[in-house]
């Protein structure tokens, strides 16, 4: 998936991302800016706190959507087992760490870092798999 | 699966990419199906069927 494709489908989906992040940017931004300065309690807070994760979710959404539009089936594959090594290696990577974090008191690793381990192993197995099929 | 993708393109004439555009795929995925990569679904081996004129039977088979 490159900028520059005549894909409909991925268009859309490079367009909906970059608005998902815009989203995830600002919900972040409003977050951090009134926890620090107004301390919000209460529903209020946990509302607020949430909103960062539903503009990431929406990354998965649009990823979705993606996988749903795209005509050419090669494609829909790739993306599909792209999505099972990410899922495949974040419980690997979370499941050792969990271990680790039981037996040895490794630092605790904040949950919020699993939708990056996530798509660190979709961005590596990519092009793995893309050079799988050539 | 093997199958005659490579010498029915050829014999038009047409890249991958041509057979790509015709098909509504990517080129990556006509190169796929030829080098036996990667097995069509019935409804694209249908479509590449019609666009060759032939049969499914025709351009692929299930020998190794």
């Amino acid at each position: 998936m490159i900028c520059k494709t005549s894909n409909p489908a991925v268009r859309r989906y490079l367009r909906r991302l970059l608005g998902t992040m815009l989203l995830y940017a600002a919900s972040l931004a409003v977050a951090i800016v009134v926890f620090v300065h107004f301390r919000p309690t209460g529903v209020p807070a946990y509302a607020l706190a949430v909103l960062p994760a539903i503009a990431l979710i929406g990354v998965l959404v649009v990823f979705g959507l993606y996988l749903a539009e795209e005509k050419d089936e090669f494609q829909r594959l790739i993306g599909v087992q792209s999505m099972l090594c990410g899922i495949g290696g974040t419980l690997a990577v979370t499941t050792v760490w969990g271990f680790l974090e039981s037996f040895v008191h490794a630092p605790h690793m904040n949950p919020i870092h699993d939708f990056a381990i996530f798509w660190v192993f979709v961005g590596i197995s990519l092009p793995v798999l893309q050079a799988r099929y050539k | 699966m093997k199958n005659r993708l490579r010498v029915l393109r050829a014999e038009r004439e047409w890249s991958q990419a041509d057979l790509a555009e015709r098909l509504e795929v990517s080129r990556q995925s006509v190169n796929a199906i030829e080098t036996g990569k990667y097995d069509p679904s019935l409804p694209l081996a249908f479509k590449l069927a019609r666009l060759f004129e032939t049969t499914i039977e025709a351009i692929f088979s299930d020998e190794k």
